[in-house]
């Protein structure tokens, strides 16, 4: 019998616990322009050093044991345990800083909660896996895993960390950014999939018309995306200079109309090929049965090959949509604003926190996203 | 039912089927037979539409077949292929019902045509209404299939290779339910395959075709006691060509009515010689009762009866 019987999970609570041990958990500081001084685990209150070691223990333990189901389950929950456990020392450790310093001091995240974070984090899903639940299940688990980061958010209990502290001074700010985000990735989805799927319903038709459709498309895709933007500001500032109308509408060479329209252009290759890839992996004896019965072209159409090529189409929509949440940010570059706004003004101010604040929202929008898709997906699956 | 007069099929340079004359009258069962290329599925094919003749005329029940829409026609004609091709969306009683529901019957009719369906391809309903397609084997799927053709209780049947897939036992199963049926119902049906054994089990009339143009129609009697050419012979095989003799005679037209035998293994009236051969081989035996449908002894089959 090996010793060790889970080696990703021993390799993880070992990065974790060096994390801890070598790395500073916090940084504060007096004030922000203040580079902060390391504040190590060693330094943390007793109790809130057990807090964060018990799990970890627990975790190595749960490495060497047997891969029982007990096991397994009991991994699970330490594994949750600690996620939850190292934000909400590192929030009690801010309030307790800050009691002691002026308010113009800032507690922020130490590279060591970083790295146990992550590794937390790898450690949940890697056990999730393990247990090899259903999809719906796990959409669960991570829905679970988050909550505690969720009501630490809401009780306060996170306030005297400096990503909280930027919050406060700019919640209006925030709150704006975030609609505004939501806004420039909707608004290039809607034509995206007005325009979309049609060429790719199109292009599965006609391939001569589908081959030089997508080599189009994928030449916009290579374009990097600060240039794609760049380009459409010559263009639309012209063109809004040439028809007034336009401009009152709100259309000019920076702003939400290049973003929105840079942003269609590079969600157009993912949804028209994933429309025709999921029109064309249809068997084609069930389209020839279909046609045998006796169906019409619409309804081979509409009651087998749209819902044949749904599961395909839909993880191609969520790769879109993940993608898009994530470009959007970069549109603030021309003035579109959203989370990205936020995120560029942290990068040029050297403000680390006020980049949290943009880009943590991002990720979290994200992983949302994706996994709605997934289960939306799996669930999908299951009817066919 | 179906005329087919000077009947051309040309992909652009490609003769695919060249001048084909063949009539198939109601209540036949016509099989298809020919190499891959011989253009047998084409042929097939171009009576629903599903392939577009090049010149000619097909006359399905006395009219052209071009002066229906090509889907009306198809829900005339059932059709089942090789791969089945149930829907995987669907469950089964949604799958037998497409093309009743495509002819907009009512949904009582439809239900009792389902149960009806499922008892006469002998599957249990309780188990397979609700099921998908994926959840039943290969040969389930295609009993399925099968009833899906039949289900809107078409005119005609069309069949490209239905058993082709399926492994020796199944098929067999499948062949024999698919004679009871063509028996029962009466249903003009054409088959598809390159499977000599088959087409004599199953043909009341079989068409070899070779490079898009009949070689030999006959009777699968008539095939074998006088091939035309030596494609035919050929085509028949030479090793056991004896065998296929006796699997063309029905055990019926060899027994001795009336007498009765017991503490010996039964056959059905229905088989053919090939089978109640090769039961006394197994068993070492020299007779075997034969039953009718209802499982009543009706005669005895002795081996010298065999070859007489």
């Amino acid at each position: 019998m090996p010793l060790i019987r889970n080696r990703p999970l021993l390799a993880l609570a070992l990065v974790a616990g060096a994390g801890l041990g070598l790395l500073p958990f916090l940084s504060h500081a007096p004030n922000r322009l203040i580079s902060g001084q390391p504040v190590w685990f060693s330094a943390l209150q007793p109790l809130h050093q057990i807090m964060c070691a018990a799990p970890l223990i627990a975790l190595l333990a749960g490495a060497i044991l047997p891969q029982r189901r007990r096991v397994l389950s009991g991994s699970i929950t330490a594994a949750f345990l600690l996620l939850a456990l190292l934000l909400f020392v590192a929030g009690a450790e801010a309030a307790r800083l800050g009691a002691s310093a002026a308010s113009s001091a800032r507690t922020s995240f130490g590279s060591g909660f970083w790295v146990a974070s992550l590794a937390a984090a790898l450690m949940l899903a890697d056990l999730l896996s393990r247990a090899n639940h259903a999809p719906s299940w796990r959409f669960l688990a991570g829905f679970g895993a988050a909550m505690p980061a969720a009501i630490m958010l809401a009780t306060g209990h996170l306030d005297d960390l400096s990503v909280m502290k930027e919050y406060a001074a700019k919640q209006d700010v925030f709150r704006q950014a975030l609609l505004r985000h939501v806004v420039i990735v909707t608004g290039a989805l809607l034509p995206t999939l007005v325009l979309g799927v049609p060429l790719g319903v199109l292009a599965f038709r006609t391939a001569g018309f589908g081959r030089t459709v997508l080599a189009i498309l994928n030449v916009i895709q290579t374009v990097p995306s600060i240039a794609l933007f760049g380009l459409l500001m010559a263009p639309l500032s012209a063109l809004a200079l040439l028809m007034p109308t336009l401009r009152d509408l709100g259309i000019s060479g920076i702003g939400l109309a290049p973003a929105i329209i840079a942003l269609t252009l590079y969600c157009m290759l993912p949804i028209v090929r994933n429309t025709l890839e999921g029109l064309a992996q249809v068997p084609a004896h069930i389209v020839d049965a279909a046609r045998g019965m006796g169906m019409t072209p619409r309804q081979v159409f509409w009651q087998v090959e749209v819902p044949l090529a749904l599961p395909v189409f839909v993880s191609g929509l969520r790769i879109t949509l993940v993608q898009a949440i994530g470009l959007a940010a970069v549109a603030a570059l021309i003035g579109a604003g959203g989370l990205g706004s936020i995120m560029f003004q942290g990068l040029f101010a050297n403000a680390l926190d006020l980049v949290l604040l943009g880009a943590v929202p991002i990720v979290i929008l994200a992983m949302v996203v994706d996994a709605l898709f997934k289960l939306g997906v799996s669930q999908m699956g299951r009817a066919a | 039912m179906i005329r087919f007069s000077r009947i051309t099929k040309t992909y652009d340079d490609l003769t695919v089927i060249r001048d084909l004359d063949l009539e198939i009258a109601e209540g036949e069962f016509c099989v298809l037979i020919g190499a891959s290329g011989s253009g047998k599925s084409t042929i097939l094919k171009m009576i629903n539409r599903l392939v577009e003749h090049t010149s000619g005329e097909i006359r399905f029940a006395g009219a052209e077949i071009r002066s229906f829409k090509p889907e009306i026609i198809r829900r005339r004609m059932g059709y089942a292929i090789q791969s089945v091709g149930l829907f995987p969306h669907w469950t089964i009683e949604n799958n037998i019902a497409t093309v009743p529901r495509l002819l907009g019957w009512d949904e009582a009719r439809i239900d009792q045509r389902i149960a009806d369906l499922l008892r006469l391809l002998d599957m249990d309903a309780s188990r397979f209404r609700k099921a998908y397609p994926h959840q039943l084997s290969g040969g389930q799927q295609q009993r399925i299939g099968v009833a899906r053709a039949l289900a809107a209780d078409p005119d005609v049947l069309l069949m490209d290779e239905p058993f082709g897939a399926l492994d020796p036992i199944t098929r067999d199963g499948l062949q024999t339910e698919i004679r009871r049926i063509h028996g029962e119902t009466g249903k003009t049906i054409v088959f598809v395959t390159h499977d000599m054994d088959e087409a004599l089990k199953l043909a009341t009339r079989i068409v070899v075709l070779d490079k898009g143009g009949i070689v030999q129609a006959a009777t699968p009697r008539e095939l074998l006691n006088a091939p035309a050419n030596a494609f035919v012979r050929e085509f028949l095989g030479k090793d056991d060509y004896g065998l296929k003799l006796l699997l063309v005679e029905l055990v019926s037209d060899h027994m001795r009515q009336g007498e009765i035998s017991s503490g010996c293994e039964t056959i059905s009236a229905g088989d053919n010689l090939r089978n109640a051969l090769s039961t006394l081989l197994a068993l070492k035996g020299d007779r075997l009762s034969v039953i009718d449908r209802t499982g009543q002894p009706i005669g005895t089959l002795h081996l010298p009866d065999i070859v007489s």
